[in-house]
């Protein structure tokens, strides 16, 4: 057996295992998660599909829109893929015990690299397909296109897939091997921001002619650059569209340009790893310098919160030390929110503030939703595993002379101060991008503030009643029943929080309905917010309190 | 069969090994001895390649662990003091995935595998799941997975910890009976005594340099102390 076919063995094992383990698995987690997955493809499809219908019913226009739109959604997905493989790359090739342990063992540069680069490419593909299918599906069903058409679209999805996936695998080696370890970040933010403002400046050109295809572009910014017979995305759609409708020729032709261009990044890929990856890796593993390490970070802010009691201020810093001190945890809030502050800012470049106030009122909820979304997610990954993650050292705030109450709540509102800051910050941008009204801004920002308290309380509380102290992987603690249950109470939270204000104001811009009745909807699920917000912080940390006074340790 | 020359390591402004040189031959179990921090880690693991010296040669069986690490990785087998495992994985499974990592031949490897799960104690665990074994059943899986490819040099950091009395004896006799096949090993420890009763030579290393290394007896010429080795190396370690 050669090395490869071990390791491809291997991850047969594996998932063959990972059957195994979901059998044990409490139905109530596994039907949740697939019900809930299963929803969102289905809300995916429906938005997809009216989205599809409203642009049929507009005519010419539409059409033209239409059958350009692949070619931006390709765009949109490959972007995403590539900056999820830049982080996803560098983990699973730099940061790995796994690639530590395949050190030690006499397998070659070129095969482990090969293996990290798919392993790297599949971990960032799920949520390529899983928003591609619902578009292709929704797509496939409007136009009444062929049973093939998935065939189509899976063939040059997935070339498309690794090539995206070759040049974020490139972007990491490169910056690994050629950029300080302090400075890697700084340059993909300034990467990510350069590339921001080169789009920005080729979108706000001047007007040169009035013709459709222009109109187009103003309209749906991107669609030139989409468009462009050089770019990979533009193939991939005009290829799957060539194949259904039978010019196989030309279809033929596109696969085999993106076939060959994937080939060729994935022989770079194996060139640079070979030649580039040990001597990073090493310089990587033997990168620390203690004089750059301050004795005490944030000492000014630890000297200004006096006005704090001490045990509160002792516990507060360790949490913000901790914090800044885990690039796994602060590089994935950043990027996150990152991503959605750069987009928010784009809304004017974009001409959204331009838009009928019914797409602009789309906007601002699913604004709010993704915003929420971050937000839930990071609390069921950081906040709900924090007391867990305290582990043996739990004994120091165990016996510290303060309370279990006090930890907790300390811990509840520093979580909750930085939510809020972040997603009310978000979400007065976006509204503010938008040109949206004093009362859609005020209602954004109050439900990115109930989210977010709702989200910290509800994680805080959880994770001391599931608290588990000998378990020191974080992803184990959140995906036992009580990180289940908190992901299950907190998304439940945010859409029942949503959806009344989404069909209130939803009805407002399309049906009239405003005035006195408009004020009223409004009040009423005001009142359902603050009440179900009441309720989602005080139960869950007065529960979470008095599980640690009673817990034996 | 190891051969350290002037090997020397920074992290920064800190100097972890300073001009280290050292030759163990065939056969021969060296200990590797120093206070926390004295660099004995940095030495294993340039040994294995995971850092690169900032200068020096290292070579395991006449191969240099930089230039032919693949064919120095062959010969040689690595247990870190805290190492990883597939958790996904059955004893079996990764036993058999090592194997291949090593293209060992497949034909007597099922046999190989039952007999040294019996001979360790994991015959009963065969069809768990790595990540649902206990600490001393994981420490005797990976000796197993170590020993697989029947290298002929061994580097071990920490080798008992979090083992039973029991496994103690087990692996203390493993380890000479593999010495005396003709197995060159090469461990760190804190526990003194470990190294008394093992080891053929042993090595003190403090603040990166080695500053004792000879049998017991040459020890305790060394240190002009007639003392156990717990007063040999606290003597040294505190006077360097």
């Amino acid at each position: 057996m050669t090395p490869l076919t071990a390791i491809w063995m291997k991850d047969f094992y594996v998932l063959r295992n990972l059957r195994r383990m979901l059998q044990r698995e409490s139905v109530f987690k596994v039907t949740f998660i697939s019900l809930f997955a299963v929803g969102m493809m289905g809300g995916f499809f429906a938005m997809f599909l009216s989205g599809f219908r409203f642009l049929s019913d507009m005519g010419g226009g539409g059409f033209m829109i239409t059958h350009r739109l692949f070619a931006l959604f390709f765009l949109g997905l490959g972007a995403m893929l590539l900056m999820s493989n830049v982080i996803t790359s560098y983990s699973t090739i730099f940061k790995s015990r796994e690639t530590l342990f395949l050190l030690t063992t006499p397998l070659d540069t070129r095969t482990l690299i090969t293996y990290k680069f798919i392993e790297s490419s599949l971990l960032s593909s799920w949520a390529f397909f899983f928003l591609m299918l619902p578009y292709t599906a929704a797509y496939a069903w409007h136009a009444r296109l062929g049973l093939l058409f998935p065939v189509w679209t899976l063939l040059l999805a997935i070339p498309f897939v690794l090539l995206c996936g070759a040049i974020g695998t490139l972007i990491a080696l490169t910056a690994v091997r050629w950029f300080p370890r302090s400075r890697i970040l700084w340059a993909v933010i300034a990467g990510i921001v350069l590339v921001s403002t080169i789009y920005g400046i080729v979108q706000i050109r001047p007007v040169l002619d009035e013709d459709a295809s222009f109109i187009l572009n103003r309209l749906l910014p991107g669609l030139q650059l989409a468009s462009h017979p050089l770019m990979p995305n533009n193939w991939v759609a005009e290829g799957i569209m060539a194949l259904t409708n039978g010019q196989w020729t030309r279809g033929l032709l596109l696969w085999l340009v993106l076939l060959t261009n994937t080939a060729v990044l994935l022989l770079l890929v194996q060139w640079l790893g070979e030649r580039t990856f040990y001597s990073a890796f090493q310089k990587e593993a033997g990168a620390t310098d203690l004089r750059r390490r301050p004795a005490e970070l944030l000492s000014w802010l630890d000297k200004s919160l006096v006005f704090l009691p001490h045990d509160i201020r002792g516990m507060v810093m360790k949490d913000i030390r901790s914090f800044l001190r885990d690039p796994m945890q602060w590089s994935q809030a950043l990027i996150f929110f990152g991503l959605l502050a750069i987009y928010f800012s784009s809304f004017r470049s974009f001409h959204y503030n331009l838009m009928p106030d019914l797409w602009r009122n789309l906007i601002v909820f699913l604004n709010i939703f993704s915003v929420s979304s971050v937000i839930c997610s990071l609390a069921a990954r950081f906040v709900f595993p924090q007391l867990s993650l305290e582990g043996h050292s739990f004994w120091i705030l165990g016996l510290a002379p303060t309370g279990m109450r006090r930890i907790l709540l300390t811990k509840f509102f520093l979580s909750a101060l930085a939510m809020v800051t972040v997603s009310a910050g978000l979400m007065g941008l976006a509204a503010w991008m938008l040109q949206a009204g004093w009362a859609l801004t005020t209602l954004s920002v109050g439900l990115a503030i109930a989210v977010s308290l709702s989200a910290a309380a509800l994680a805080t509380g959880l994770g001391a009643i599931f608290i588990d102290l000998k378990q020191p992987n974080p992803v184990a603690i959140i995906s036992g029943f009580g990180g289940t249950m908190n992901l299950v109470f907190t998304l439940g939270f945010m859409l029942s929080v949503i959806i009344p204000f989404g069909f209130i104001w939803h009805w407002h811009v399309t049906s009239g309905f405003c005035g006195l009745p408009f004020r009223q909807a409004n009040l009423a699920a005001t009142i359902w917010v603050v009440i179900l917000s009441v309720t989602t912080i005080t139960i869950p940390l007065w529960l979470g309190v008095r599980s640690l006074k009673h817990r034996e340790y | 069969m190891i051969t350290i020359k002037n090997l020397n390591k920074h992290f920064g402004a800190v100097q972890a090994v300073k001009d280290l040189s050292l030759s163990i031959p065939a056969g021969e179990l060296f200990c590797f001895l120093g206070p926390n921090g004295a660099g004995k880690t940095t030495t294993i693991k340039m040994l294995t390649g995971l850092l690169r010296p900032d200068s020096g040669t290292i070579k395991i069986g006449g191969f240099d662990i930089q230039t032919q690490s693949v064919e120095a990785k062959r010969i040689l087998g690595y247990i870190p003091d805290m190492p990883f495992l597939y958790e996904k994985l059955t004893p079996v499974e990764f036993l058999k995935f090592v194997a291949g990592l090593y293209n060992i031949s497949r034909s007597d490897l099922n046999a190989n595998i039952e007999a040294t799960l019996h001979q360790f104690g994991l015959q009963e665990a065969r069809n768990a799941l790595i990540g649902e074994l206990s600490h001393g059943m994981r420490q005797r899986l990976l000796y197993i997975g170590t020993f697989i490819h029947n290298p002929k040099v061994i580097l071990i950091d920490e080798p008992l910890i979090g083992l039973d009395p029991h496994s103690i004896r087990m692996i203390k006799d493993l380890l000479r009976a593999k010495v005396r096949e003709g197995m060159t090993i090469l461990l760190t420890t804190h526990i003194l005594a470990l190294a008394q009763d093992i080891a053929d030579r042993i090595g003190i290393i403090s603040r990166g340099k080695l500053i004792a290394l000879g049998k017991m007896s040459e020890l305790q010429t060394q240190s002009g102390s007639n003392g156990t080795l717990e007063d040999i190396f606290l003597k040294l370690t505190s006077a360097a």
